[in-house]
Parts: structure tokens; C-alpha cells; sequence
């Protein structure tokens, strides 16, 4: 929304834009990102979800005096340029407590204690990459700043990684850098956590848990490489909670360990490794990231039978989906994973289903009425949505609008190739996961390590 | 005999601002005949809030006629890249003076 603005004022249009109360620190951390600080904003008071339509007209009412300020008579403010330090240069001197209290004071850890990044442990892990230290990878928005394979290493010792992960570390960073993983809005109200996904022989090499308790902090490589993911967001990305801005993820969650696959297992099965179905082969080590908004219950199911377990699946995974599913159709793309036991998906395809299978009876069997579709996009906040306007303007498939029967029953899964499906977990005993990503916000990312 | 607790040189954590320079448009101080664009994300009571406004500053500035967000399409979401990249085409195209965009929240 101030992007589009700043675009505006770029091409000699001045703008005002609408930000509620609750949005304007986190309006000022974007304007100065697309680096026009001093973007004109009216600001309405409250929270436009909850205001019956006299108090949207009363405050609206209220808020013209600052819409024609800023058409008419704003003006830039003179900025103060503050020099900031360079990659090598010292800014404290301490022991690790006095080094503790001044990253938490200036907002550069995640709360827990983190490991000093002097410059020889950097250096230990730019020992590990090929790439020159001031490279740049990408752009990190909202705050806008280069992530550099420098940073990258910072943040890695920070966060407790071992130095030869540094090859992961900037492969996670050239995913979440990708324009379709939208790390602009990783700070949005859903609070969504990105979930790192390690595949092929680096997972082994660098001890990655895929076993029981994969998703636990504990195992060091999944729980630093999750925890520098973070940590980085906040550091580069600018995503910081209060007393910080950036971030609005309203309850949000914290930081998901990053997971591995069972690969041998689903070799075992005759199945794709999930590094396979993103288009690699089994012998690339590959990172991929993707948003998770929410987790489903340990979806427990027993038989003897594929379809007695696709049955539950349905149920209980496809059950979590669908509150939010009403989103993923607005954007008509989400990507949802599910983490299948390895006894679980055993069975399955010793009954004779592929992948492809199983993600067909999901997108058959799992459905919500068009009415709750409407009904949740509302209230979330897509005031406008329905869908039948959508499938008008082609954003989605005609299946989604066969009659106008509020009644009518759609399908949860948009796109049933995009449901991510992976073998991990406790081989003793028949538990699945899934993990619900937030649409188009995190979109499932791939890069080769 | 007491050992001294080491000390750390520790480095910033942060990265270079990447934020290009930028100044805002120059203003007119009338919105009399003004053409103004209306940009929504399509979220949060747009489709209300949109039209309290053009009501408002109708009475108030003769002249104003606006551009309303159906012609631009969402900025947010799906097909922002791709409006981003055709907005000054379009702002130009229909003659915009200045724009609202809404809603932050």
C-alpha cells in the first residue's frame, strides 16, 4: 500500500495513504525502506474491522483534513543522514554479558543469548563459501537493507550455527530473497514463520534430525539454522516485535527448527523425496522455505488400508486447512505441507498411491462451503472478496462458482499440485503433521545449496 | 588466583541500507480540478472508505474528479509486481494528479 505510493511519488504524483493507529510505526519503518521517509500518511484511528459503518464515515470525516495536507502541502523533511558501521568495524568491546546487554538494548538478538560475533568467528564461516564477503544477495524489504554473504555470516554465529552450515545459511537467504517468497510481508498480522526445509546429502553431512522429535528444538543443526532464520529477519529484514516495529505479527509464533526428510524411507516407498518434487535429484542438496501460519494436530491414523488413513488426513490436516484456505483462494496460491510418519505413508504406498494420488484425494475431499469461504475472507479483512468475482477475473478455476448456492461446497486446496507432501517423523509410530503456509506471503522457495 | 573474563570485539549485525534516495513529488496547494487516483489493496473497508471520501472532497473542491480503484486493480497481493511496474503508465494515462492509497491496517 506505501509502496504503491512511493511508486506514485517516484513518477511525480504526490500521494497521501490510509494507515491505521496501530500501523504507524510500522508505516514509518516501510517509508524509510522505499526511502521516502517523509511519505504523507492520514491516519485513522481504531481498527477499521471492528467500526460499524457510522464510525468509518465519522472518522473518515475526521481524517480529510490530513488527506488534502498530504496532496496539497506536504513536503519533504530534511533528513539527517546517520553513518552507520561497516561490516568490519568494532562496536563493542565486552565481556558476554556486557556484549548480551548491548544486543538486546539495541534490538539485535531474539532474546536469547546469542554468540559474539567477533571477527575471527566470522571469518571461520566465510571460510566455508566462495562468495565474497560484500556480496550482495538480494534486498531484504520492509527495512530495505543488502543482505550480504558478511551479514549472513554474522547472524550465523549469532545464532549458535556451526561454521560449515555457512553454505546453507546463504541458501536459505537467496530463497527468502526471491520476490515470490514476498519477505516484505513476513511481518504481516497472520504472523507467519518461515520454515526452512533441508534436503539431500548436506542434511546427513550436517547431522539434520528427520527422525522422532524433528520438529524440537534440540538437534543443533535444525534448531540454529531455524534460529538464524529469525534472527536475520529481524536484523536485515527489519521484522522487530515492541519495543521494535517491522513486525505486526499479531500473536505470531516463534521460530520453527528447520526440518529434514526422511529420505531414505520415501526411497524406500518408491516415492519422490520432497527435494525431487521441487525439481531437484536426490544427489542436490537443497534448501527450500516456505511461510507456516499454522500447525495442524498430530494427526494420528491406523489401518491397514491407503484410504483409511487419506480419510483422516482429510479430516484433521485438511480440517486446519480450511479456515484458511479462504485466503489461499483470494490469492489462488497456497502451498500447505504435510509431514506424513513414515509408517503412515509406509502403508500408503504399499497400497499402491503416489504422492500425486494422495494430493488428488485431498483436493477432492476436502471442502468448505462458498458461504464459510466468503465468511472467513471477510473477516480477515477482504471486505470485497467473493467467489464468483473471482473466478469471473480468471483468478480462479470455474469449479469454484458452479451454481450461487452459498451451500455449494469448494475446494480447500486451489492448486492440489502445490500441497508439499514429506516422509519425517517417528518411525515407531502412525503420527502426521501438517503445516498451513500463508498464501501467497512465504511462497515455497527452492535454491541448491 | 582469579582468571579474567574474556572480552569480545563483536561486529554489527546489521547490513547496509539498500533504501534508494528519493524526494516526494512537488505539490499543488489546490485540489480544484484535480484528478486523483484511488490505489486499494482491497482490504479493510476500501469499498466504503473510498467513496465517504470522493463524497467529501466533491463538495469541498469544484472540479475534482477521480480515478476509482477498480481501474488500477490491487496493490497488494497476487498481481502487485505486475501493477507496480505499469502504475506510472497508467497515473499517466489517465491523467492523475495525485493518489490515494489506502487501506494500512
Amino acid at each position: 500500500m506505501l509502496r504503491a505510493a512511493a511508486i506514485a511519488e517516484r513518477a511525480g504524483v504526490p500521494s497521501v495513504s490510509i494507515v491505521t493507529t496501530p500501523f504507524m510505526q510500522q508505516a514509518a519503518v516501510v517509508s524509510k525502506g522505499v526511502g521516502l521517509p517523509s511519505l504523507p500518511i492520514a491516519e485513522y484511528p481504531g481498527v477499521p474491522m471492528t467500526d460499524g459503518s457510522d464510525a468509518v464515515a465519522r472518522k473518515i470525516d475526521a481524517l480529510l483534513p490530513q488527506i488534502v495536507a498530504g496532496l496539497a502541502g506536504a513536503r519533504d523533511v530534511a533528513r539527517t543522514a546517520v553513518a552507520e558501521p561497516g561490516p568490519r568495524d568494532i562496536v563493542a568491546r565486552g565481556t558476554l554479558d556486557e556484549v548480551q546487554e548491548l544486543y538486546h538494548e539495541n534490538l539485535w538478538s531474539d532474546g536469547l543469548p546469542v554468540i559474539p560475533p567477533t571477527i575471527d568467528r566470522v571469518e571461520r564461516f566465510l571460510a566455508q563459501t566462495r562468495r565474497a564477503p560484500d556480496e550482495v544477495i538480494g534486498r531484504l524489504l520492509p527495512e530495505n537493507r543488502a543482505a550480504t554473504v558478511w551479514s549472513i555470516a554474522v547472524n550465523g554465529v549469532m545464532a549458535g550455527c556451526r561454521p560449515e552450515y555457512m553454505p546453507v545459511l546463504v541458501a536459505i537467504v537467496e530463497a527468502i530473497a526471491e520476490p515470490i517468497f514476498r519477505v516484505e510481508d513476513a511481518g504481516s498480522t497472520p504472523g507467519w514463520e518461515p520454515l526452512v526445509i533441508v534436503s539431500g546429502p548436506i542434511a546427513r553431512r550436517l547431522d539434520l534430525n528427520h527422525g522422532q522429535g524433528v520438529m524440537r528444538v534440540g538437534r543443533q543443526a535444525n534448531t540454529s539454522l531455524g534460529r538464524f532464520l529469525r534472527l536475520y529477519l529481524r536484523n536485515v529484514a527489519g521484522l522487530r516485535i515492541p519495543p521494535g516495529a517491522g513486525d505486526k505479527g499479531s500473536i505470531a509464533g516463534s521460530f520453527n527448527v528447520a526440518l529434514a526428510e526422511d529420505e531414505d524411507a520415501s526411497a524406500a516407498l518408491g516415492w519422490p523425496t520432497f527435494g525431487a518434487d521441487q525439481g531437484f535429484t536426490r544427489d542436490d542438496s537443497v534448501v527450500t522455505v516456505q511461510s507456516v501460519v499454522s500447525i495442524s494436530p498430530p494427526i494420528y491414523s491406523a489401518g491397514t488400508r491407503a484410504l483409511e488413513h487419506a480419510r483422516i488426513l482429510a479430516e484433521v490436516f485438511g480440517g486446519a486447512c480450511s479456515y484458511w484456505s479462504a485466503i489461499g483462494m483470494k490469492y489462488a496460491r497456497w502451498e500447505p505441507l504435510l509431514v506424513l510418519g513414515p509408517s503412515i505413508a509406509r502403508v500408503i504406498a504399499d497400497d499402491g498411491w503416489s504422492k500425486e494420488d494422495l494430493r488428488r484425494y485431498l483436493h477432492e475431499h476436502v471442502t468448505i462451503t462458498a458461504r464459510q469461504a466468503e465468511t472467513y475472507a471477510l473477516q480477515v479483512g477482504a471486505t470485497s472478496f467473493t467467489l464468483d468475482a473471482h473466478v469471473k477475473a480468471g483468478v480462479l478455476p470455474a469449479s469454484y462458482a458452479t451454481s450461487s448456492d452459498p451451500e455449494r461446497t469448494v475446494p480447500v486446496f486451489v492448486q492440489p499440485e502445490k500441497i508439499g507432501i514429506l516422509v519425517a517423523g517417528d518411525p515407531g509410530r502412525n503420527q502426521s503433521k501438517g503445516y498451513v503456509n500463508n498464501h501467497i506471503q512465504g511462497g515455497r522457495v527452492s535454491k541448491r545449496v | 588466583m582469579t582468571s579474567a573474563e574474556p572480552v569480545y570485539d563483536v561486529v554489527w549485525p546489521l547490513a547496509p541500507s539498500a533504501a534508494p534516495p528519493g524526494s516526494l513529488a512537488a505539490r499543488s496547494q489546490d485540489l480544484r480540478g484535480k484528478t486523483v487516483g484511488e490505489l486499494w489493496d482491497y482490504l479493510f473497508k476500501g469499498e466504503e472508505i473510498f467513496p465517504l471520501i470522493r463524497t467529501a472532497l466533491e463538495a469541498r473542491y469544484p472540479g475534482i474528479r477521480f480515478v476509482e480503484f477498480e481501474t488500477f486493480g490491487s496493490t497488494h497481493g497476487r498481481d502487485e509486481k505486475e501493477l507496480a511496474a505499469t502504475l506510472p503508465g497508467l497515473l499517466r494515462q489517465h491523467g492523475c494528479d495525485a493518489v490515494i492509497s489506502a487501506v494500512g491496517a
